[in-house]
Formats: C-alpha cells, sequence, structure tokens
C-alpha cells in the first residue's frame, strides 16, 4: 500500500516535473540564441501577450479535467466582448461593463451546460453549436463592423497594477483561483473524479450534473473577463476579434499536461504549457523564422505534446496495474483517481 | 427526457425548414406594381469580414435607390464550397443578376462562368475574376492602392531606415498584389532600406500587435509599418503608443478604415489610400442598372483609390461620420 502510493506520488512528481524541464530548457535556448530574449519589457511582453489565451485555457483545463471542453470561448469571448464595449459607450460605466461581459458569458455557458446536462449532448458538439450562435450573435449585434473610439475603456487591459501589465495580474490570479478550486474545494475534488471515471463518481454520490454545470459557470466567468481584456488590449470592439482562441486555449491546456481522456491536469501545468508555446512564437520571430515554416514547428509542438500525453499516461496505467497485481486488496481505484 | 428530446429535435427541424424557405434580406420589397423589379443575388464573400460586411451592407442601402431592384444578399462565409453552392442556386433561382465577391477568385471562376453560360448578367467584385468573357466586373485595383502609398514612402522615409511589413493571408488577390506593389514601387527603388521584421497577420489587429511588441524588443529603431490593411498598422501603433523611441514612426495601410483616418487625424498614421465600399456599391448598382436596361453589354471598371493624409483626412472623418462609423 505504503509503496504504491510512493510509487504513485513519484509518478506524479515526475509527470509533472518534466513540464517544466522542458519550459526551462526552452527558457535556456531561447536566451542563448538571442540576446534581446532575456529582457525584462521581452518577458512581460510573452506574458501580457499569452494572458488572454491562458485565461481561456484555465476554463478549459477545468472543463478538460471534467471529461468536456470548450469550442465556443473564442466566440463567446467576442460576443461578451462587443457587449461590454458597446455598454461602455452607451452608459460610460466601467463596472456595468465588466459585469455584462461576465453576464452574457455566463449565459452562454448555462446554455452549454444545459445541452450537455439536461439534454445529454456531447460537450464537443454542444459547444460547437455555441461557437456558431455566439459568433452569429456578435455579428448581427455589430452588423459585421468593429466599434471603435472606446475611450476608457483600455483601462482593463493597457494599464498596470502593482507594477506589471495589468492582463498579467488578472491571469495570475485566475490561476491562483484555478489551482485553488482544483486542488483544495470538494468541487475541485469532484472534478477530477468525474473525469476519472464518471459512473463511478455518481455511484458514490457525487452530483455529476450539477459539478458539470458549475464547472461551465466557472469557465463563464474566465472567459467574460478575457473578453474584456482583449478588447481593451485591441482597443476597439472587434466581433470577428478571437477567432481560433479555442483551439490555441486547448493547445496550451494539453501541452501542459491536461489529458483529453480526463480526470488528470492542473493550473499550474496549464500556465507552463502557455509558456511554452509563447517561448516558442516569440523566439521565431525574434529570431525571423519563415512564417511558414513558424506554423510547422508549432503543430510539430502540439503533436509531440500529445504524443507525450498518450505515453506518460500508458506509462502510468501499467503502474497502476501493477500495484493492483501486487497488492490486491489495493483496488480503490476510485480513490486513487479522486487524487 | 428522450421524448422531450425528440419533440426539441422536431421544432428544430421544422423551424429550419421554415426559416430555410423564408427569403433572405430583401432591400425594396415591392418595387413596382405593375413590372416586376430586377432580382440581383449579391453573394459576399463573409459577412464576418468587416469590410466585406461594410460593401454588402453598402449595396443593400444603395439599391434602396432603385425601385426597379431588389437586392438579396447571400453569405458565403469564407467558404468556397459555400459559395459556389450559393451561385449555383441563384442560377437556379433564375435570378437576373448574380454579383460575387469571390473568397477565391479561381475556385468560383467555372461557377461564375456557368452563371454567365445560363444567360444571367454575371459581375465579379472585390476582387475581379480576370477573363471570363461575357462577365462584368467593379473593382478596387490592389496594386494601384498600395502604390499610391509606396510612393509617398519614397520620399518620406529616412535613408538607410528600418522597416517592418505586415501581411495579408497568403494566396490572397489584394494580399500579394498590394506587397507585390510595395516591393516594385518601394523596395526595388530604395535598396537602402532594411526590413527588419516581415510577418503575416492575417489582416488582423491582434496578431499585428503581437509581431510588433517582438520587433520593438529586437529593434531599438523602427522607422516605418509597412501594413498591407489598416487594422494591421492600427494594431502595430497601438504597440508604440506612447513609447518616445518611436514617437515619430511613419505607418502605411490600405482601406481608408474609420479607425484608420482617426489615427491621420491624431497623427500617429502617416497615410492610407481609400477602398471605399460605398464607391465599390454605387458602381456596383449603376453596373448593374445599365447591363439589365441593355444600355451597355459588359462593363469593367475600377473605382479610385486616392490617398488619405493629414492633408485631406478631413474629408473622409466627414464620410465615416455621414456612415455613423465615428461620432
Amino acid at each position: 500500500m505504503a509503496n504504491s502510493k510512493t510509487n504513485k506520488v513519484w509518478t506524479e512528481i515526475k509527470s509533472k516535473y518534466s513540464i517544466f524541464l522542458v519550459l526551462a530548457v526552452l527558457f535556456v535556448i531561447c536566451s542563448l540564441v538571442n540576446e534581446n530574449f532575456l529582457s525584462y519589457t521581452n518577458l512581460t511582453n510573452i506574458s501580457r501577450q499569452i494572458s488572454v489565451v491562458t485565461i481561456l485555457a484555465f476554463g478549459q483545463t477545468i472543463l478538460i479535467i471534467c471529461g468536456m471542453l470548450d469550442l465556443s470561448s473564442g466566440s463567446v469571448l467576442a460576443l461578451a466582448g462587443v457587449l461590454s464595449v458597446s455598454t461602455y459607450i452607451n452608459t460610460e460605466s466601467l463596472v456595468l461593463a465588466f459585469l455584462v461581459a461576465i453576464l452574457a458569458s455566463v449565459a452562454c455557458n448555462i446554455l452549454n451546460g444545459l445541452m450537455v446536462t439536461k439534454f445529454k449532448a456531447p460537450p464537443f458538439i454542444a459547444t460547437l453549436a455555441m461557437m456558431t450562435m455566439a459568433r452569429g450573435a456578435a455579428l448581427l449585434y455589430t452588423n459585421g463592423q468593429n466599434i471603435y473610439q472606446i475611450g476608457d475603456y483600455i483601462k482593463f487591459g493597457q494599464g498596470s497594477t502593482f507594477g506589471l501589465p495589468t492582463p498579467i495580474v488578472y491571469m495570475l490570479v485566475i490561476l491562483l483561483i484555478t489551482w485553488y478550486t482544483l486542488k483544495h474545494t470538494i468541487f475541485g475534488r469532484s472534478v477530477y473524479a468525474i473525469g476519472g471515471n464518471e459512473e463511478a463518481a455518481n455511484a458514490s454520490g457525487i452530483s455529476v450534473d450539477s459539478i458539470k454545470m458549475r464547472a461551465f459557470i466557472i469557465n463563464g466567468i474566465f472567459v467574460g473577463i478575457a473578453g474584456v481584456i482583449f478588447m481593451s488590449r485591441v482597443n476597439g470592439g472587434m466581433p470577428n476579434g478571437a477567432v481560433g482562441f479555442e483551439f490555441h486555449s486547448l493547445t496550451a491546456a494539453v501541452i501542459g499536461g491536461t489529458s483529453f481522456t480526463g480526470g488528470i491536469g492542473s493550473a499550474i501545468g496549464t500556465l507552463a504549457g502557455a509558456f511554452i508555446v509563447g517561448f516558442l512564437d516569440n523566439i521565431m520571430v525574434l529570431t525571423r523564422v519563415n512564417s511558414y515554416l513558424q506554423q510547422i514547428i508549432r503543430g510539430a509542438i502540439i503533436a509531440l505534446a500529445v504524443i507525450y500525453d498518450i505515453w506518460a499516461k500508458s506509462k502510468r496505467t501499467k503502474r497502476k496495474l501493477r500495484s493492483v497485481e501486487v497488492d490486491p486488496k489495493d483496488s480503490n481505484i476510485l480513490e486513487s483517481k479522486a487524487k | 427526457m428522450k421524448r422531450w428530446l425528440s419533440v426539441l429535435l422536431a421544432v428544430a427541424l421544422v423551424m429550419s425548414v421554415l426559416v430555410g424557405c423564408t427569403k433572405p434580406t430583401e432591400t425594396t420589397p415591392e418595387a413596382n406594381e405593375d413590372s416586376e423589379p430586377y432580382r440581383i443575388a449579391y453573394v459576399a464573400r463573409a459577412q464576418a469580414d468587416s469590410f466585406a460586411a461594410w460593401l454588402a451592407n453598402a449595396v443593400k442601402e444603395e439599391a434602396d435607390k432603385y425601385d426597379n431592384i431588389v437586392v438579396d444578399i447571400f453569405d458565403g462565409q469564407a467558404s468556397d464550397a459555400t459559395q459556389n453552392a450559393l451561385i449555383e442556386n441563384a442560377i437556379t433561382s433564375k435570378y437576373d443578376v448574380i454579383i460575387i465577391q469571390p473568397n477565391n477568385g479561381e475556385a468560383q471562376r467555372p461557377y461564375a462562368e456557368k452563371a454567365v453560360e445560363a444567360g444571367i448578367i454575371t459581375i465579379t467584385t472585390n476582387a475581379r475574376i480576370d477573363g471570363i468573357e461575357g462577365a462584368s466586373s467593379v473593382d478596387a485595383d490592389p496594386y494601384a492602392q498600395a502604390m499610391v502609398n509606396a510612393v509617398a514612402a519614397i520620399e518620406q522615409i529616412p535613408q538607410d531606415a528600418n522597416v517592418v511589413v505586415l501581411k495579408g493571408p497568403p494566396g490572397n488577390f489584394h494580399a500579394d498584389a498590394r506587397r507585390e506593389s510595395w516591393q516594385k514601387e518601394f523596395f526595388d527603388k530604395r535598396p537602402d532600406v532594411k526590413i527588419v521584421g516581415e510577418e503575416i497577420a492575417n489582416w488582423n489587429k491582434d496578431e499585428a500587435m503581437t509581431y510588433m511588441e517582438t520587433w520593438v524588443q529586437a529593434n531599438s529603431e523602427i522607422d516605418a509599418i509597412i501594413a498591407m490593411n489598416d487594422n494591421m498598422a492600427a494594431g502595430a501603433l497601438e504597440v508604440v503608443k506612447g513609447d518616445e523611441r518611436f514617437a515619430d514612426i511613419l505607418a502605411y495601410g490600405v482601406d481608408g478604415t474609420a479607425e484608420a483616418v482617426l489615427l491621420i487625424k491624431e497623427g500617429a498614421m502617416t497615410s492610407t489610400s481609400l477602398q471605399s465600399a460605398y464607391d465599390l456599391a454605387s458602381k456596383l448598382l449603376e453596373t448593374s442598372n445599365k447591363l439589365l436596361t441593355g444600355e451597355e453589354t459588359q462593363i469593367d471598371i475600377d473605382i479610385d483609390c486616392p490617398l488619405i493624409n493629414s492633408e485631406n483626412v478631413d474629408e473622409y472623418i466627414e464620410m465615416h461620420k455621414k456612415a455613423g462609423a465615428i461620432r
């Protein structure tokens, strides 16, 4: 029993550690390749550039661990963002504008949640439908035109808070929230349990539908905040902005070790995943890699990350099976998955 | 639950059939009681593309001025397959005129040819599909649009300058022709100028911002931003806003968007050239009318692409104010 536990902890540490090892190696290589990489401004730039996608990725992480995902986040971001910008223009209230973004995004995610829990639609299809609907709504609302002259709205995403660019502060706060929620709340443990084995979680008394709905609502809050930061950063209400961000955020989560089969993943891993992509994109531009080649490299990294994920997972499963063989009494799979 | 679901699906199915049967946006419901109005199918590239949407809206507005014409707008959704299907449908529905704003000219060419064969007046626009016998076209010339800026830049960009270049999506006719124009009209004539960064930002403001943020790290001196559209120029300028090192940076774009004219007024942007959706729309309707009434049988025209700079910017701010794009 004790042996299998140490084993598990060791595997857990190794799999988490390896992400940071990759990040650290990449960081060192980038610093050696280009002298501009290691400057304070460049590093804050990268952090600021990845902030919107990373915030989306934290929502994705919770959903993926729970065995779901959100393909609508880019479109919902755009809808929440344009509604928020236009609220600000009409009322000049930053607070109201912020609330509208969150409300709009949470509403979309409640619909996602309803489709998934009440009507048992696969999350892939449900959120794919929302992706089209939300984009359509954003375009309909603005008639396809960008909204300019947004005045003080830019304060949300362009200024500094505590000496750091504001978007980075949002990103760090949401990192903390995600980490705490996943690791230190009953909700978080239920999320892992559902992703690990939904039927077992249900049998053990977890209200699966309610947890899934809450996961979508939390995702909605994150997407709403991301919408505000995005529109503020580009200094305009852009109904066709953030196209493809759902995939960038999925990429960050998956590179960060979140497993598509559910039950595995962490907030800090996702942050590492986002930085790996951020460092790569940055160094390729700094060293002037051909822009077509950049796409190939980016794709190759995603493929490698997923292959690594599957490989690491199969190793972990084997080890788990072995530990079960060694001690037949220790067959509490649910407990081990819930952790 | 299952019964609920089946009821819901059935309702959704009926609704979609009903919606499918209704006609798309009509501009002039009943123009003339004596004679049937002419029907024009306008197949837009994508209603999600801000310029394409501006053009579609302008076409709708312009059509209101004609009593004898009704325009139906169709959304090609930036997909060749969708657009080709829409053209085929328009042929089957026997429209009098089909206006195509191609997603990718070569992919729509056979379908435009089919429309001509079916005896339907066919007009291609933004960008035109060249060399279809019997078809007409209304367009802006992307080479000229970039050239008016490039010619001005020859005088404005300092000796041995460092510049960055932001490009549109590869393979896009306007993106490629504008870049080619900058090459021939500027870079070939100014070998002293060094390109310190060149990336594809896909017409997007946020992608342009990300590239510019990285470029200003690697280069303490950037003298000019050369962008193939205004969105990307505005994105790059957003990055250097308030940065002393780049206070005198020059910036060039194309399109004449509301945002660009405001930036030119502020003194942040140097120049752009107008690709006016209003001009295109009014020429499109005028051309349609002439072809329908048999006044002419084939027309190929380009709209002007005037340079917008600090000297004449007020005139264009007025234009956008009238359209409601600037308050």
